[in-house]
């Protein structure tokens, strides 16, 4: 930093004339014939902080860019003091800031192409008396079209080939079956069984997966008039009850299934058990 | 009345250049075709009877402009609107965009290394940018893109009537080191999917 009060910058600037800090750096390097893959990195930083400390009170909306490019130069002119390891491979510091003023170079020759283009469209004038106008985008134009042009594109529709869709089935890890076999066996003890009771026995990483079958479980069972659910109070504990008589009781109804449980699993197994429906849990 | 009578009036009255899809709609008798062919006829008429203005082809369609020559003498004329020219900030915007499209207002700051939120908003207010979409990332970026008033504008036909990186004159100086790393490169093309890579800065040959 002390050097920029000694620094004999040969090059003065007047920024205004510059978009930029990248656009000053950029004639910095340029006008000096500096190779701009080997740029001089303690000489331009210390011209450019030169030319930063010329901002006056009125630009200083444009300050904060200038002085962040200082900033940067000066964290490069620090690295590029330290060591840097051959074998790693590493980075130049100034690779990026390169990278950026290449790119900014291109910009500005076309950005320069372009103005010549408007200059010589600006040339050709088109039928007069209307302002300088975009057309209004297709969106905000009324649609219209006729019963044919809709025709026609409803026949241009291809319809599409039907694609062979993969889809992955997962097999459940626990079977709704087994848990079901759970809950009759410890109601042929107990007259009633507390929900989570039945998952004491299960690791807790598998817990969610055995709590989720235990409950279809249930919810099966009870639909089938097996057991009764009771729960005293909103998010209390579940309890499961025998129903009197198995198949007795429900037998009218659910006729068809007082085969009994291994008929149960059976169907299951085979798929032909509907889903339960959200009215089953009611 | 002939189809390219039809044409004539068509473009005589319109104040956009015109596809000749949508030209084709003045009229039943008129397919892009007939249009294509009445476009041709006119073009030669206009040429070889040496009118002031000509059939020019620009922003995907055509329209009847002057010709430059007689520029001199419209801009006497207060009746006659001149067209208005983008500052030096508008436009380098617009280059950066017009290359970069979809692009958003931070990468557009990058590039130039200054804010931009106001050149933007200044360019889409004149109908030379759109939002186009929107990015990845924190707060969905909006994305901007050239209209067809922007070809209007630089009497472009086209996007590829932009001029080429590879075509600028070489002003880059022979790369002796290998500065730039690589991966860097490759990773900015990904971001901006363009199809004129200003990335692809070739360093070859001093001016």
């Amino acid at each position: 930093m002390n050097g920029v009060e000694n620094s004999d910058a040969p090059f003065m600037v007047e920024l205004e004339r510059f978009q930029g800090p990248l656009h000053l750096l950029l004639h910095l390097i340029r006008e000096q014939e500096f190779d701009i893959f080997d740029i001089p990195i303690h000489n331009i930083t210390d011209q450019f902080l030169v030319a930063v400390k010329g901002i006056g009170a009125g630009q200083l909306d444009s300050a904060g860019e200038f002085l962040e490019m200082a900033a940067t130069l000066i964290r490069i002119k620090a690295q590029m003091l330290l060591p840097r390891p051959v074998e790693t491979d590493g980075e130049d510091p100034r690779a990026e800031l390169v990278r950026r003023l290449l790119e900014y170079e291109q910009i500005r020759e076309i950005t320069q192409r372009m103005e010549r283009a408007e200059a010589e469209r600006a040339r050709r004038r088109p039928k007069g008396y209307l302002e300088d106008r975009p057309r209004p985008s297709p969106e905000e134009l009324p649609l219209e079209t006729t019963w044919e042009e809709v025709l026609a594109a409803a026949m241009g529709v291809k319809t599409p080939e039907p694609v062979d869709r993969e889809h992955r089935v997962t097999p459940r890890t626990v079977s709704m079956e087994e848990k079901a076999i759970l809950i009759l066996d410890r109601l042929s003890r107990d007259s009633g069984v507390e929900f989570g009771s039945l998952l004491t026995s299960v690791q807790d990483d598998v817990q969610r997966m055995h709590g989720v079958m235990t409950f279809l479980a249930g919810l099966e069972l009870s639909r089938r008039r097996r057991v009764h659910l009771r729960q005293t109070r909103p998010f209390h504990e579940l309890w499961l009850y025998r129903r009197d008589e198995p198949g007795s009781g429900a037998g009218a109804v659910d006729d068809e299934f007082s085969d009994g449980i291994d008929d149960f699993a059976a169907r299951v197994r085979a798929g032909a058990l509907p889903a339960p429906t959200p009215e089953d849990q009611s | 009345m002939k189809p390219d009578q039809i044409v004539e009036a068509v473009l005589f009255a319109s104040d956009a250049p015109l596809r000749p899809d949508e030209i084709a709609r003045a009229d039943e008798s008129l397919d892009e075709d007939a249009v294509e062919g009445a476009l041709a006829r006119l073009k030669t008429f206009y040429l070889e009877s040496e009118r002031a203005f000509q059939l020019v082809e620009v922003a995907e369609g055509y329209q009847l402009l002057t010709e430059p020559r007689f520029a001199a003498y419209l801009d006497r004329l207060e009746t006659v609107p001149r067209p208005s020219r983008l500052s030096g900030p508008a436009l380098e915007a617009l280059a950066i965009i017009a290359y970069r499209q979809p692009i958003g207002r931070v990468e557009v700051e990058y590039v130039r290394g200054v804010g931009s939120s106001g050149v933007i908003r200044t360019l889409q207010d004149r109908g030379l940018i759109d939002v186009v979409g929107r990015g990845e990332g924190l707060g969905r970026p909006l994305l901007y893109g050239t209209t067809n008033y922007f070809l209007q504008h630089f009497g472009f036909r086209s996007l590829d009537d932009l001029p080429r990186p590879d075509e600028l004159p070489v002003i880059l100086r022979d790369r002796t080191t290998p500065i730039l790393p690589e991966e860097e490169e490759v990773q900015q093309d990904e971001v901006h999917q363009e199809d004129l890579q200003l990335d692809d800065v070739t360093v070859e040959e001093a001016r």
